[in-house]
This record gives structure tokens, C-alpha cells and sequence, in this order.
């Protein structure tokens, strides 16, 4: 049996460990509060994005005579044989399963569709690592083409699944303007018939209590303010009540405050009509990209927030279990000594009777 | 307050502005243009130069790139790309942006896409430059 020292040092290794721990909970809990904020302060120019979308839509004539499709070439859909997939993963470990459970789904969803080229854009530095490990990394080589300008020629693929790019880094600190890029390189990829759709898979993060992975369409276009989820995995109920739990001792709101809705909702939707500064069909061009970024940058913003909840929570259980483990070994100390006690006592009892 | 217009500019990061005003000053794509209460129901693409709110105690000044504007007779909703305060443009950086847009639109060639953005990318440094105060270096 272990004597007393060894015991009373394990436990102060396991209070130290109890302490990083709680202090990395509160760091997530911190970091939480503050993406949750910036996903709410992201929600009305999507929504009023969407409004005014929705609005042109219904009063612009910008229909294809022959299909009766809308006239843009993001709303253009083609037999899908070439996919482009988006996964938002975490850059940081330390966060229970949410970094595996992405590339569990985005695995799923390549082996469903083994018999398309898939190219995979990877944001966040852990999935990335995931993609790399098992995939070729798309080559470019730089080609002038008949004006003389340079540009960089993709070579023909080697395998099926390719790493087109990545972004590690792009969620630590969030600026719209990389967004954008990423946005704008999907947007002219598909436009120019590099891919003929695509998927991003991200967790999604209404509220702490609410929130699940999907895997969402976003090219081409069906319908502007319906999203397209492919698929979705749910939490199971237990492990809501962790993240739930975990939010209360953290002091965090189970559900985000949201006012600005409703007022988003009207922009660009009044019922009068309007004057257009440049043609309708040239606003609504220029807006549908910004609609595509705007749902990246959603997928981007609930993502950091899920990141930080499920390290929140993955830090709480990690404090609760050390604390465990200290009750444990101190009763197992306490016995230690009690029997060493006895047994000293004994020694002194029939030293005495020996007399 | 009646006869005033509640402008509001919102970004994809912030909502930067919600005040009533008087009027407002808008970069619009094709010229500046300026709304008073009552106007027209309107929408405009924006370009890159200053948004000005003409308030009762005084005048608010801000700097946008691209985004879209909806005029109603009392209420100015924008939205733009991006959007700073005067006193938040990094007029060294703006610079730099400049010099890269110039190295681009030498390098455009022919290609229309290169040209037009390498215009853009011009007027938003040039906008920015413009709004913190400082002064474009000759080319």
C-alpha cells in the first residue's frame, strides 16, 4: 500500500491540475461571452442582407425568359460532379469531441460521395491537420495564359479528394475582410465552373443550449433566406445538460438576448416603390456575393462560439473529475494513516502487556 | 423629434451608428448624394468615400467601403463592407494599399477584372487616406 507522502503529493498534483483547468474554463467562458456577442452583433446586416434580397427579388423583373430560373450565375445549377467543402473546425484542442466530431461528419460526407471530385477548403488549423494527414494538396503552377497575364493554372488532380487551401489562424481573430476573400474565391470558383456546388460544415450556435453540426449547401442558390442543411447532428440530451451546467457555473445566459431582429427585418422591404441609383439587376449582383459572405461569416462566428462553449464545458468536466479523484485518494490517504495509527498503538498495547 | 431621419450604418461586424439626424451625405456609387427627411424611397450602391450625419450637435463623420443604402422618407439604413471612424484609419496602411492598388492597375494588362479591381482597391485607399486628414502623395 502507498504510504501517506506519496499519497498527500498526488493529490497536490491533481489540486494544481484542478486549477489550470478551471482557470482554462473561465478563459473559454470569457471568450464565449465575447463571440457570442460578435455572432449577434453579425445577425442584422445578414438579415437585412436577406430582406433585401427577398424584396428585389419580387418586384425586379430579373427572371431567364427561357428557364424561368433567376438570372445569375450563382443561381445556375448544374449535375454535381465536382463539390467544394468547407470545413469549419477550431484552431486550439483542448475542447472534449468538437474537433473530431467535424472531421467525423466531413469524412461521412466525403465517403458518401465517393463518386465526385471533392475539394476541400479547410478554416481552422485542427481539421486542416485532420485533411492533410489523408489527402494530396491541389498543385498550382503559375501559367501566363493569351493576354500575358500570369496566372496560377491548377494541374490535373492526382486523387479524388483534394486540399485546395486553408486558413489556419482566420477564427483566432475574425476580420470580415479574410472572409470576404474566401467568399470572393468560392463566388468566381463556381462562376467560373471550377466546382458545381458547394458544402460547408460547421457547428452551429444559436445559444448554449442550442446547437448542433450541420452540413449546409450554400452554392448554388435555390432560394435566398432558406437555408439548405444537408444533414445534422444533434447533441444528445446529456450532453446538453453538461454545457448547460457548465454555462450556469460560469455564469453564462442560457439564451442570447437578441433585439435587433425584428427592425433588420424590414430593410430594403418597405411596400412603396423604390428608386434604383444603378439598375436592378446590377444591385442585386452586387448583393448576392455579399449574401454568400454573409453566410460564411454566420457559419464562422457560431462556430467560434461552439468552440469556446465546448471547451467550456470539456474544462468544467475535466475540474469536476480532478475533483473526484482528490476526494478519492484523500479517503484512501486518510485510511493509510488511520491504519498506520492503529497499527503503531497495537505495537505500543502488546509492548506493554509484554511487560 | 419630428422632420428628423434615424440613419443608421450597420457592418458585418458592428453596427456602428443609430442616431437621429438631420440629414446625411452619402458616397454614393455614381456621385455623392445627400438626404433629407422625406426623401424618396431610394436604393443606391455605395462607393468608397465619407458617410456625413448633419445632427443638432454637429456633424458626425465616417468612413465606408462599399455596401448598399435603402432611403426611406425618415429612416437611412447602410450597409457597408467596411466602415471606420476618421480617427481609426492607420493612414501608413491606407497608404500601402495605395502603392499595392497602383503596382496592380500597372500590372492589369489587359485584363478588364485585374483593372477594375485594382480601381477599387485605389479608391478605397485613397477614400481613407482622404477622411483621416492626410494627403495623397502624387503619382
Amino acid at each position: 500500500m502507498a504510504n501517506v507522502l506519496d499519497l498527500r503529493r498526488r493529490i497536490r498534483s491533481v489540486k494544481n491540475t484542478r486549477q489550470i483547468t478551471k482557470a482554462m474554463k473561465m478563459v473559454s467562458a470569457a471568450k464565449l461571452r465575447r463571440a457570442q456577442e460578435r455572432a449577434l452583433a453579425a445577425r442584422p446586416y445578414a438579415r437585412m442582407i436577406t430582406s433585401v434580397l427577398q424584396s428585389l427579388k419580387r418586384r425586379v423583373d430579373i427572371f431567364d425568359e427561357k428557364t424561368g430560373n433567376l438570372a445569375h450565375p450563382l443561381f445556375l445549377t448544374r449535375p454535381e460532379k465536382r463539390i467544394l467543402l468547407i470545413v469549419v473546425s477550431g484552431d486550439k484542442g483542448f475542447a472534449g469531441a468538437f474537433n473530431s466530431n467535424i472531421a467525423k461528419i466531413a469524412f461521412q460526407f466525403i465517403a458518401g460521395n465517393g463518386d465526385k471530385q471533392i475539394d476541400i477548403e479547410a478554416v481552422g488549423k485542427k481539421s486542416r491537420d485532420a485533411f492533410r494527414r489523408r489527402y494530396a494538396e491541389a498543385v498550382y503552377t503559375e501559367k501566363a495564359d493569351e493576354h500575358g497575364t500570369v496566372r496560377n493554372i491548377r494541374d490535373p488532380r492526382k486523387s479524388e479528394v483534394e486540399l485546395t487551401g486553408d486558413h489556419p489562424g482566420m477564427l483566432l481573430n475574425l476580420q470580415a475582410r479574410r472572409v470576404e476573400e474566401l467568399a470572393e474565391s468560392i463566388i468566381s470558383r463556381y462562376v467560373h465552373e471550377e466546382i458545381d456546388a458547394a458544402y460547408i460544415v460547421y457547428n452551429e450556435f444559436k445559444s448554449v443550449i442550442s446547437q448542433r453540426l450541420v452540413v449546409e449547401k450554400i452554392l448554388p442558390l435555390i432560394e435566398v433566406g432558406k437555408q439548405q442543411i444537408t444533414g445534422a447532428v444533434e447533441p444528445t440530451e446529456a450532453e446538453k445538460e453538461r454545457t448547460a451546467e457548465a454555462a450556469l457555473s460560469a455564469g453564462i445566459q442560457l439564451e442570447a438576448a437578441d433585439s435587433t431582429e425584428e427592425e433588420a427585418k424590414k430593410f430594403g422591404t418597405a411596400q412603396v416603390d423604390y428608386l434604383y441609383e444603378q439598375k436592378p439587376e446590377e444591385l442585386y449582383a452586387g448583393l448576392l456575393p455579399k449574401y454568400i459572405f454573409s453566410m460564411l461569416y454566420h457559419a464562422m462566428t457560431e462556430s467560434v462560439a461552439a468552440e469556446h462553449a465546448a471547451r467550456m464545458t470539456a474544462m468544467d468536466s475535466a475540474s469536476n473529475n480532478a475533483s473526484d479523484m482528490i476526494d478519492s485518494l484523500t479517503l484512501v490517504m486518510n485510511r493509510v494513516r488511520q491504519a498506520k495509527i492503529t497499527t503503531e498503538i497495537i505495537e505500543i498495547v502488546s509492548g506493554a502487556a509484554a511487560l | 423629434m419630428s422632420n428628423q431621419l434615424r440613419v443608421r450604418l450597420v457592418t458585418p461586424e458592428r453596427t456602428l451608428f443609430d442616431h437621429a439626424a438631420d440629414s446625411v451625405l452619402l458616397p454614393a456609387k455614381n456621385g455623392f448624394m445627400e438626404v433629407l427627411y422625406g426623401h424618396t424611397p431610394l436604393l443606391a450602391e455605395l462607393g468608397a468615400g465619407d458617410v456625413t450625419v448633419h445632427t443638432a450637435d454637429g456633424d458626425t463623420r465616417l468612413n465606408v467601403n462599399w455596401g448598399f443604402v435603402e432611403v426611406l422618407p425618415d429612416r437611412v439604413t447602410i450597409l457597408a463592407n467596411d466602415a471606420l471612424k476618421p480617427e481609426e484609419i492607420d493612414i501608413p496602411r491606407a497608404e500601402k494599399q495605395l502603392d499595392r492598388g497602383l503596382e496592380d492597375w500597372k500590372k492589369a494588362g489587359e485584363s478588364e477584372e485585374a483593372f477594375n479591381e485594382a480601381l477599387r482597391v485605389i479608391s478605397e485607399a485613397e477614400a481613407k487616406i482622404a477622411s483621416a486628414g492626410g494627403t495623397i502623395k502624387s503619382h
